[in-house]
């Protein structure tokens, strides 16, 4: 919500009502342009992060229906609606604005033909799937890893053997900053040193639907495989994420995990429950 | 020690100061500064506060060592301790282009001031009477102004001070000197480029600019001209000057542009005068063997026309020094990254730069892996080591797969104060597709910096982006916006007369 931009159009309309109409009087068509053009600025700009453009022209067809279905509610304001564009469009008092009126709308079609014609073309865009689906099994050093079944090997020592579970995620931490945080950064949100130099961004951990929601053996693939490894229908090709198997051993990848759960404070999503 | 011998200086000077308590704040705030400490910071500086821990050989710059008690950004004296504000503000802020994050907004104000607390106890000075410095008062900056006769006066003042020696005479960080500088720990530094404001450690407001030339950073050949520069004015017209020279923000893109022209391209500044360059920004290869931590570059400038058959491509980046001796290439085998045992700044290893394109039509977005292609999708490498004078095709299919196609490309370079600039003209048809007008052809750039010992997989590289190729001709809009235009008019001038024909037969009726 982008609120002073909404206060502002409402403040536009309340001025509409209160002041200008002791000195104009506006008809219920010129009322309901108002309304349309306050509704679209409300979406067009009042909205943070902005609507697509698809989505404003859906509403907008809609507003527009609403609105017509509203003047032709009462047969005697449409008549009177009817009769008062016949009136601009016949009387001589109107002739000067309805020869303005005229060009102005060829004018603007005109105008539009030349924007889109003129526009810069758009690259491809690489939509990001956020969470790939997982194969159902990997292949690691030359061992099968099931997915669906493979848990951490280590998180158990969290409730068995305290000093053998820090001593694992210090050394997750080890590993960490020296592989991952210059992409996904010291707080682990995606903004290290590196990171502005990619597109897409590296994953923000902190966010509430990345590591929070999925399970270890999930981000085990990611990082073992990493975007080379990703499934076809998986786009973006452009994304950075080395297959870190080639780097790190078995247990490695597994502390690392261990770590960025203990880092963010989230817990992973267990096993056997729903996707 | 050698920076006690000034703060003796001024503790004499000003006995004064021995009266004020040290700030240092309470053990509560001590301890809660250590437990964020211990978790967010001892990583990279260490638990000891002597930045020596997991990370710290990964980093260049290398983590601040706290027990030295020689902080860079500070509003003190030069060669004395910060205070607790300032330690504060680069906690807060961080330290753009290096792995210092900024901590606001992440850790709380009371976290910041606990932290600051904190790191004071790893320098006993701060306990003592140095722990209360001599602050260098930074007045309100007067707003900019980009007079010609005060920029000529800061510039007069950079060339008089020998900020040249090492900055450079525009700027850019490439001073006769710069490539000698070392740290107070031995560690290679260099100096700030000045047309690019957004690197600049200690943030780039105006007043920071203005406090660094009055305090200087502690610990680097950077001095503080407190004592040179004396006049208020003077002082401005100088951080003017040096405002005057860059941007705001990098003007980061992800298309180049080409147009396209009839007839022979000729390499040179005529063929690019009308181009519109896009700036990319280069980062390290640190996945790899041969990581490159700290990218010597960090930017690249690309131009480029195409015609019938060839494309030109023109890539502009800073670098300090133009390492034309010795030899690289991309095969060029380097040692795996090795914490205990650093690559060793040995020369021998030239400047060199390189195009990279997919090997055949991309379908969809499918591309090669970015770092040198994969045996799946090979990328067509257009490469060039600034110690030659040719450039070649190469085809990547990994790092340690790459063929030489036996095809040279025209090239020029040239390096003029801190800048090369290299020129590139191939064919339109790589492996067995042509890249199409009006198509986006993905593309991504390496550069080495031969003085930083890059070579083979060490090297600065870019992430895909997009070279687009204009249509040679493109269609008027004239014609159609004449035909909507009279469509909507006449459609209009039937509605009217329609409702006025009818409205006239009523009337008669």
């Amino acid at each position: 919500m982008n609120l002073f931009v909404l206060l502002g159009i409402a403040a536009v309309m309340v001025l509409i009502q209160q002041v200008l109409t002791r000195w104009i009087q506006l008809n219920r068509i010129a009322w309901l342009g108002i309304w349309w053009v306050a509704l679209w600025a409300a979406f067009s700009y009042g909205i943070n992060p902005p609507l697509p453009n698809s989505i404003i022209v859906l509403f907008m067809a809609i507003i527009t229906i609403a609105l017509m279905a509203y003047l032709s509610a009462d047969n005697e304001e449409l008549e009177e609606a009817r009769q008062s564009i016949v009136r601009f469009m016949v009387a001589q008092e109107y002739r000067i604005a309805l020869v303005i009126v005229l060009l102005v709308i060829p004018a603007a079609v005109a105008a539009w033909t030349y924007a889109s014609m003129n526009e810069a073309p758009q690259p491809p865009s690489s939509g990001r799937t956020i969470h790939p689906p997982p194969p159902s099994s990997i292949t690691f050093a030359g061992n099968s890893i099931d997915l669906a079944t493979a848990n951490n090997p280590y998180r158990e020592l969290e409730h068995t053997d305290e000093a053998a579970f820090a001593a694992h995620v210090a050394n997750g931490r080890r590993i960490y900053f020296q592989n991952c945080f210059y992409c996904h950064g010291d707080n682990m949100q995606g903004a290290g040193m590196f990171a502005h130099g990619y597109d897409p961004l590296p994953a923000n951990f902190n966010d509430a639907t990345t590591i929070a929601m999925l399970q270890e053996s999930y981000l085990f693939w990611r990082i073992a495989k990493g975007a080379p490894g990703l499934p076809s229908e998986s786009t973006p090709w452009s994304s950075a994420m080395p297959a870190w198997e080639l780097f790190l051993t078995e247990e490695e990848i597994w502390d690392v995990i261990l770590f960025l759960y203990e880092y963010t404070g989230y817990e992973p999503r267990a096993q056997g429950m729903p996707h | 020690m050698r920076t006690l011998l000034p703060l003796l200086l001024i503790w004499f000077a000003y006995p004064a100061m021995a009266m004020q308590e040290n700030d240092l704040g309470t053990e509560v705030q001590r301890a809660e500064g250590k437990e964020v400490y211990d978790i967010k910071c001892a990583h990279c500086h260490g638990y000891e506060g002597d930045a020596n821990a997991v990370a710290t050989s990964y980093l260049r710059p290398a983590p601040r060592d706290f027990t030295s008690g020689n902080y860079k950004f500070r509003s003190t004296e030069s060669g004395e301790l910060p205070t607790t504000e300032d330690i504060k503000r680069s906690i807060r802020l961080g330290m753009p282009y290096t792995s210092m994050p900024p901590w606001d907004g992440i850790l709380s104000e009371n976290e910041i001031t606990g932290l600051a607390y904190y790191l004071k106890t790893f320098e006993p000075a701060f306990e003592g009477p140095y722990g209360n410095p001599t602050i260098v008062d930074i007045p309100k900056a007067p707003s900019y102004s980009d007079d010609p006769v005060h920029l000529a006066r800061g510039r007069e003042i950079f060339e008089a001070n020998q900020c040249t020696d090492c900055h450079g005479i525009n700027g850019r960080g490439n001073g006769p000197s710069a490539p000698e500088l070392v740290d107070d720990w031995g560690f290679p530094i260099r100096p700030a480029d000045m047309t690019k404001r957004w690197t600049f450690r200690a943030s780039a407001t105006r007043e920071d600019v203005y406090r660094t030339f009055m305090t200087g950073l502690n610990g680097t050949p950077m001095p503080s001209y407190l004592q040179t520069i004396n006049e208020e004015e003077d002082r401005w017209a100088l951080v003017d000057y040096v405002w005057s020279l860059s941007r705001d923000e990098p003007d980061y893109g992800t298309v180049v542009s080409v147009r396209g022209q009839t007839g022979e391209l000729e390499l040179g500044d005529e063929l690019f005068a009308d181009a519109t360059g896009t700036y990319f920004p280069i980062v390290g290869q640190i996945i790899e063997p041969g990581r490159a931590f700290y990218p010597g570059v960090n930017g690249i400038r690309v131009k480029g026309v195409y015609n019938e058959s060839e494309i030109a491509i023109e890539l502009q980046w800073h670098d300090m020094t133009a390492e034309t001796e010795g030899r690289n290439h991309p095969d060029t085998d380097v040692p795996v990254f090795d914490a205990t045992e650093p690559d060793t700044l040995t020369g021998g290893w030239s400047d060199a730069v390189a195009v990279l394109l997919p090997s055949r039509t991309p379908e969809g977005l499918e591309r090669p892996y970015f770092m040198f292609g994969d045996s799946k999708f090979p990328m067509t490498i257009w490469y060039t080591d600034l110690a030659t004078d040719s450039a070649v095709v190469l085809t990547g299919q990994g790092a340690g797969r790459i063929t030489d196609n036996g095809v040279e490309l025209e090239r020029t370079a040239a390096y003029e104060d801190g800048v090369w600039t290299v020129r590139l003209k191939g064919s339109r048809t790589l492996g067995d597709y042509r890249m199409q007008e009006s198509a986006f052809v993905p593309i991504s750039f390496t550069a080495w910096d031969g003085f930083n010992a890059e070579r083979g997989n060490k090297r600065g590289l870019s992430a895909w982006y997009h070279l687009y190729l204009e249509p040679m001709e493109t269609e008027s809009a004239a014609l159609p916006m004449a035909k909507w235009f009279l469509i909507v008019l006449v459609a209009e001038v039937a509605i009217v007369g329609l409702v006025r024909f009818r409205a006239r037969r009523r009337k008669k009726t």
